[in-house]
């Protein structure tokens, strides 16, 4: 690395660490001079204080650890469910036209649908448990994946098709090898806008009932004006979605190694 | 359909002479002979083949023939359908009228003993040089050790000797284009089709792998299809020069090129052949001559 892009990456990181402090100084500034009520905007030392509070005793009854577990599995099998099959039905429809015309209508139907208006539908069909709460996430992510991944396999350049057809590829091997890599990018794209989705659905799936879970918490501490829980509860929140998000970036770099490289 | 058969007659008049329109007469009749022979023996061969593409005739009635280790240059304008020919042969195409034939079976299909340099290399990015270059084998199912073999014998080839593990996106537009080269070499393809390969590239370069080409045709004794519109670069690299007139009526026009072995000499760029066969194509493209 030159001395000129390691003092630009420098810079970059100064600033990304920068500017979070500066929002909570702000926050911190606010509250301390009073200029909001604790009960709208609590100072940071007493969100911190509340955390402090759960990581030792919990909420309602329930450890910290199992509220944040509850939420991630959930996500987690949603989003792994839906990243995977959107994915695959997405590149199908970008290569093969008969797929994409069986699936156009129905899915164009769906997606525009709010998943939040879709709730009071998955606790008739699905009941209040579970189920309910991951198909929920498991549909908006599934959405995000496909539409991405059907970009990606449209982008495949036809020259790479057809030289990959040259060199004996057959039409799977083409799809492995040449449609597949070129839609990557796109797809690892959909995949972190569908992880920020699949966060924001998590909080209002736990409306569907049920004890445990980073909604839940909030919703709960919520209703009893418990503003430095649901504070913290937000703060858990944000910070599982930089982590994913990061998480997701950093694998599509190294997945993706050669966009933007030329 | 029209066509003319202009040869460089042999040995060359005096310079600074014309080539005379009048002396093709007599090989008119010799090159009818030729292509008679050349029918038993020829890998290519399009027999009145035509295309329609929605309904909009592009090509009608083209026939011609090309012998194994031959290179023929098909020269032309944008648009004049050059490409369209060479994809046809390739496989991408399919011909609405007649017949394009590989070793006197028509083409169906694309298939790896018909290798395409594409203008634009169209390298897999993903893939390292070694990768790409080996991808043919690797869609065969054979083992990664015979790939690594045939790549790096096929890097050592087209001079990227060193470059197996390097990433296309790091190599210059020179050395994607001998990637090209190569990876189509590792099929062991009876044709090579070029889509204008070099067009991209500065002037040193493209000389090189012109010069290239030639050398690899000697070793390999491959036949190659190349789509050119630079009259220099179809004087050079071909055996025989189609200009393509109007291919939607037929019409292209055929030119022996004959110029000294070994024909990758780079003096062969300034020899009164190579000069007098340049300004007979010009002046026919530009309709003085």
């Amino acid at each position: 690395m030159s001395a000129n892009a390691a003092a630009a990456r420098r810079r970059y990181w100064i600033l990304a660490v920068l500017s979070p402090l500066t929002l909570l100084a702000l926050w911190a500034l606010v509250t301390a001079q009073g200029l909001a009520t604790p009960m709208i905007l609590p100072s940071p030392l007493a969100v911190l204080a509340s955390l402090g509070d759960m990581v030792g005793h919990g909420y309602s009854g329930v450890d910290l650890a199992t509220h944040v577990l509850a939420s991630l599995r959930r996500v987690g099998i949603a989003f792994c469910g839906g990243a995977l099959l959107g994915t695959v039905l997405g590149l199908l429809r970008g290569r093969v036209a008969e797929i994409d015309a069986l699936f156009l209508v129905p899915s164009e139907l769906v997606r525009p649908i709010p998943p939040l208006g879709l709730i009071p539908l998955f606790i008739l069909w699905f009941g209040i448990g579970e189920a309910s709460k991951i198909l929920l996430i498991f549909l908006s992510v599934f959405l995000i994946a496909m539409v991405n991944a059907q970009a990606g396999a449209r982008a495949c350049s036809l020259d790479a098709l057809r030289a990959a057809r040259s060199m004996g590829a057959s039409r799977v091997q083409a799809f492995r090898f040449v449609v597949l890599p070129s839609a990557l990018p796109q797809i690892m794209t959909g995949l972190r806008v569908a992880m920020g989705t699949a966060l924001t659905i998590l909080v209002a799936a736990e409306l569907l009932g049920g004890d445990r879970g980073l909604g839940f918490l909030i919703l709960d501490a919520s209703s009893f004006f418990r503003t430095t829980y649901v504070f913290a509860g937000i703060v858990l929140v944000g910070l599982i979605g930089l982590a994913s998000d990061r998480a997701i970036a950093l694998l599509g770099r190294r997945i993706v190694h050669w966009e933007g490289k030329r | 359909m029209i066509r003319t058969a202009l040869r460089v007659v042999r040995p060359p008049p005096e310079p600074g002479a014309l080539p005379s329109p009048a002396s093709s007469a007599a090989p008119v009749a010799a090159a009818m002979a030729a292509s008679l022979s050349a029918a038993a023996r020829s890998v290519l061969a399009f027999d009145r083949v035509g295309f329609a593409y929605d309904g909009r005739r592009v090509m009608r009635d083209v026939s011609f023939r090309v012998a194994p280790g031959e290179i023929v240059a098909l020269l032309g304008p944008s648009g004049c359908g050059k490409t369209t020919i060479l994809n046809m042969i390739a496989g991408f195409l399919a011909p609405t009228e007649g017949v394009a034939l590989l070793d006197g079976r028509a083409i169906a299909g694309p298939g790896p003993d018909r290798g395409v340099v594409f203008q634009a290399a169209a390298l897999f990015d993903w893939m390292s040089v070694a990768e790409n270059i080996a991808f043919s084998l690797r869609c065969a199912g054979r083992p990664k050790r015979e790939r690594r073999r045939v790549a790096e014998e096929m890097a050592a080839l087209v001079g990227l000797a060193g470059r197996e593990d390097a990433y296309p996106y790091a190599l210059s537009g020179g050395m994607r284009q001998r990637v090209g080269l190569a990876r189509v070499l590792a099929a062991r393809p009876r044709v090579m089709l070029m889509d204008e390969p070099f067009s991209a590239l500065d002037v040193q370069t493209r000389e090189a792998l012109q010069e290239e080409v030639l050398r690899i045709r000697d070793r390999t004794g491959c036949t190659v299809v190349f789509v050119t519109h630079s009259i220099d670069e179809a004087v050079f690299l071909g055996d025989r020069i189609f200009l393509l007139e109007d291919i939607r009526e037929g019409r292209f026009e055929t030119f022996d090129v004959d110029l000294p072995a070994p024909r990758a000499a780079p003096e062969n760029r300034l020899a009164p052949g190579f000069l007098r066969l340049r300004e007979t194509i010009y002046r026919r493209m530009r309709h003085t001559g």
